[in-house]
């Protein structure tokens, strides 16, 4: 067995060993406070268990292993639906950050090890109401204030907002250069005076995104994690930073053996549905699909464990994905017929379809719509030529509205 | 078995290409449309005088010992050029069957011969739109067959054949010497591949397997046969994306070049997409050979690479505008080499079954 299959088979032991304590069945029926307290305590023995930060130096906590060990944990992990993703974004992003960029080195220990322990959780407010994909059009301004700057404006879309203790912003300091070279990038407190949270209700009935409002709130220079007008390149490491995660070629929907069991159990025109030849079609074309997204994934793990960099077409997973999952789901309430409007808002995405179907415009839009990820492969990969950008070199405060 | 190649796998590549792209135009392959069976000497020249048709033959009959991946590889160079006639797939496919099903007199009569391409071999187990038909067209009776295999691609020129009968009340697989057997030429849109229809009027044909193992004995042939032709697809469709790519950077309109408009770009990043899906289930089913899954990882690869390469001709011209569809610009080519690949061992309809079966636990 090579090491990496014998750290598989430790992960996959440990997490089997949690199941019963913080998997699924344990989650089932609790109110969110409850189920993120869960979340706290299985954060904590991961922690204690030598499984958080597994890719985090050793000095802050972290385990100084590779990426490899902590995707291959991820996708072990994954199988049990434990109550990991209130942490998801302040581990993957703005405490990696952190640990990168912060400046009083004392602090940051302090923090990195309560985050890591699930004490405290870290969002991250990019984006606005003004721009998502065009993140460098942000308005959200910090203006000098005595030694520091006062921040006023507004974020959206931030995810566990209304649980974090600490967030990492990017924000316009100065409105009379060309739009990305404007910016500037802090952390602030969340429990700041000035900051109000508001979390907004999504399509599916969850609200874990946030509105957050910076009315006058006031920080001081040690707040701040990049030059002064450096803000967009450190933004772009955080959106950087986690471009090996693991990955699931069911786009975080069912898995495909569950389409399989319904179009078995389900009579349609008095045969079993799977007999149907439309039905036998989406189900060919999304296990070739899925195949496919996970041979990419195989041979990306096999070049990183070769110390190869693995090539662009990992790209491709959350763009072909989701919106497969999205049409699948839909099918799969077609073959329910009136049996197909039951819905259960807590249901798992993973096990239910009408789940599945109502959240999954979310992953077709969130951390890169479909469009932007279409841009990405034909500029990054192709070459071919940027879109036409009227902002392009004009100063911010000079682009027309 | 490992699905990252090795050196002297992408030694192969390198060298196929590159011999390839220096033998093949399609100044030579247009006129091959407008005349009925003759293909490209040169390509199936350069085959022999490479080695590919001994490529993944046993070593004990002159062939070279290699396998799925490393013909998978050539037959991607080969959908890149357009290859000039369907013999590597066909012989390969007629070798494996006298490998895996023959005796040891046959494989030391055939497989020399095929290795060095001095033979060339067809396979007829389709009869229309059953690719592997309950009740074949042709029958075979006290060793003798009779009847006509319609449409087998290459059989205008092969040598020998593996045919898919009906036997007294059970299927059969046989192995035929085509000599002084009639083949009436199929005019076809893509007329290179040597398409034609076999009458068999009481020629010998020897029996490979019988019944049930007669069938399963096919269904392998095919899907070995359509993981080659896989990879030859998602060649045709990979070098379709760049053709398209590259005209629209230089292709301008309304003041900039067309690869600039979203409606362009993204409908390249989409080929994208498809040839990268259909080169990675390319490479884990030829690595699947011998495994329980092979069927199953062959269908998927066949399956996501004809949509890759009709998909890429469909939308390369589409993205050339009236220059694409002219005849010496030649793009046509590919959108003929994408049906006819897409037809030939199985369509797609006949491998989402093979599939949904699978997927289903209704096949063993």
């Amino acid at each position: 067995m090579s090491d990496l299959e014998t750290y598989r088979a430790k992960a996959a032991a440990w997490l089997a060993s949690m199941a019963p304590t913080y998997g699924r069945e344990a989650r089932k029926g609790l109110a969110e406070a409850d189920d993120l307290a869960l979340g706290r305590r299985y954060q904590k023995a991961k922690f204690d268990a030598g499984f958080a930060g597994i890719n985090w130096p050793t000095e802050y906590g972290g385990q100084g292993l590779g990426h490899l060990e902590k995707v291959t944990f991820d996708a072990e992990e994954m199988k049990h639906g434990f109550p990991n993703f209130y942490f998801g974004i302040s581990l993957g992003m703005p405490v990696p950050v952190l640990m990168q960029f912060g400046s009083d080195r004392d602090f940051v220990k302090e923090r990195v090890l309560k985050a890591l322990q699930g004490e405290e959780i870290w969002c991250q407010l990019f984006s606005e109401p003004s721009g998502g994909s065009d993140l460098a059009g942000l308005r959200t301004k910090a203006e000098p204030d005595g030694n520091g700057w006062k921040i006023n404006g507004q974020k959206v879309w931030t995810s566990w907002a209304h649980y974090s203790d600490y967030g990492v912003i990017v924000v316009r300091t100065d409105p009379t250069v060309p739009k990305h070279k404007g910016l500037t990038y802090f952390w602030v407190d969340m429990k700041a005076p000035g900051v109000t949270v508001r979390p907004i209700k999504l399509a599916g009935g969850d609200s874990h995104v946030n509105e957050v409002f910076f009315d006058d709130v006031k920080i001081s220079d040690d707040h701040r994690m990049s030059p002064v007008g450096g803000g967009f390149a450190v933004a772009i490491t955080t959106l950087m930073i986690e471009r090996y995660v693991a990955t699931d070629s069911a786009g975080f929907g069912p898995h495909l053996d569950l389409f399989v069991d319904l179009a078995k159990d389900t009579l349609l025109n008095g045969k079993p549905a799977i007999e149907d030849g439309r039905i036998r079609h989406q189900i060919a074309r999304n296990h070739a699909m899925r195949s496919g997204l996970d041979s990419i994934n195989v041979r990306a793990r096999l070049m990183m464990q070769a110390g190869m960099i693995p090539g662009a077409e990992g790209s491709l997973n959350k763009l072909v994905a989701v919106r497969s999952r999205q049409k699948l789901s839909e099918l799969a309430i077609d073959l329910q017929g009136s049996d197909g409007f039951a819905f259960d808002e807590h249901a798992s995405q993973k096990e239910d379809w009408a789940s599945s179907w109502i959240n999954a415009p979310t992953g077709r839009i969130a951390g890169g719509s479909d469009e932007t990820l279409l841009n990405t492969i034909a500029e990054k990969v192709l070459g071919l030529p940027q879109d036409h950008r009227p902002d392009k070199g004009i100063p911010f405060n000079q682009i027309p509205a | 078995m490992t699905i990252l190649y090795d050196e002297g796998q992408q030694a192969i590549a390198t060298e196929s290409r590159r011999v390839l792209e220096a033998r093949i135009s399609k100044d030579a392959l247009l006129p091959l449309l407008e005349s009925v069976g003759e293909y490209h000497r040169p390509f199936w020249d350069t085959a022999k005088e490479q080695g590919w048709t001994a490529l993944a033959l046993p070593e004990a009959h002159d062939g070279l010992g290699l396998g799925l991946i490393e013909l998978g590889l050539i037959a991607h160079q080969a959908g890149r050029s357009l290859s000039g006639a369907p013999f590597l797939t066909s012989g390969f496919g007629t070798a494996k069957a006298i490998e895996l099903y023959g005796s040891d007199a046959q494989k030391a009569r055939w497989l020399p011969k095929l290795a060095s391409g001095e033979s060339i071999g067809a396979i007829a187990f389709a009869a229309g739109p059953d690719t592997l038909p309950a009740q074949p067209d042709v029958t075979l009776t006290d060793d003798r067959l009779s009847g006509i295999a319609r449409g087998v691609s290459g059989g205008l020129a092969a040598n020998v054949a593996i045919v898919l009968a009906n036997g007294p009340g059970m299927p059969v697989l046989a192995l035929v010497d085509l000599t002084g057997v009639e083949r009436t030429a199929v005019p076809s849109f893509d007329n290179s591949r040597c398409v034609a229809n076999l009458g068999f009027a009481g020629v010998r044909a020897e029996t490979l397997a019988v019944g049930t193992a007669a069938r399963d004995a096919a269904l392998h042939i095919l899907a070995l046969q359509a993981v080659v032709t896989a990879h030859e697809q998602t060649g045709g469709a990979e070098v379709l994306m760049e053709i398209a790519r590259d005209y629209a950077l230089t292709r301008r309109a309304f003041g900039q070049p067309i690869g600039a408009f979203q409606s362009v770009k993204h409908r390249i990043a989409e080929l994208y997409g498809l040839v990268e899906l259909a080169r990675a289930n390319c490479i884990h089913a030829a690595s699947r050979e011998g495994a329980a899954d092979f069927i199953t990882a062959a269908a998927a690869a066949r399956l996501s690479a004809t949509e890759a390469y009709d998909t890429a001709a469909r939308d390369c011209v589409q993205i050339h505008g009236g220059i694409g569809v002219t005849w010496d610009l030649g793009l046509h080519l590919h959108m003929r080499r994408a049906r006819s690949l897409a037809i030939e061992q199985g369509s797609s309809l006949f491998w989402e079954d093979v599939l949904v079966d699978r997927l289903a636990g209704e096949a063993a």
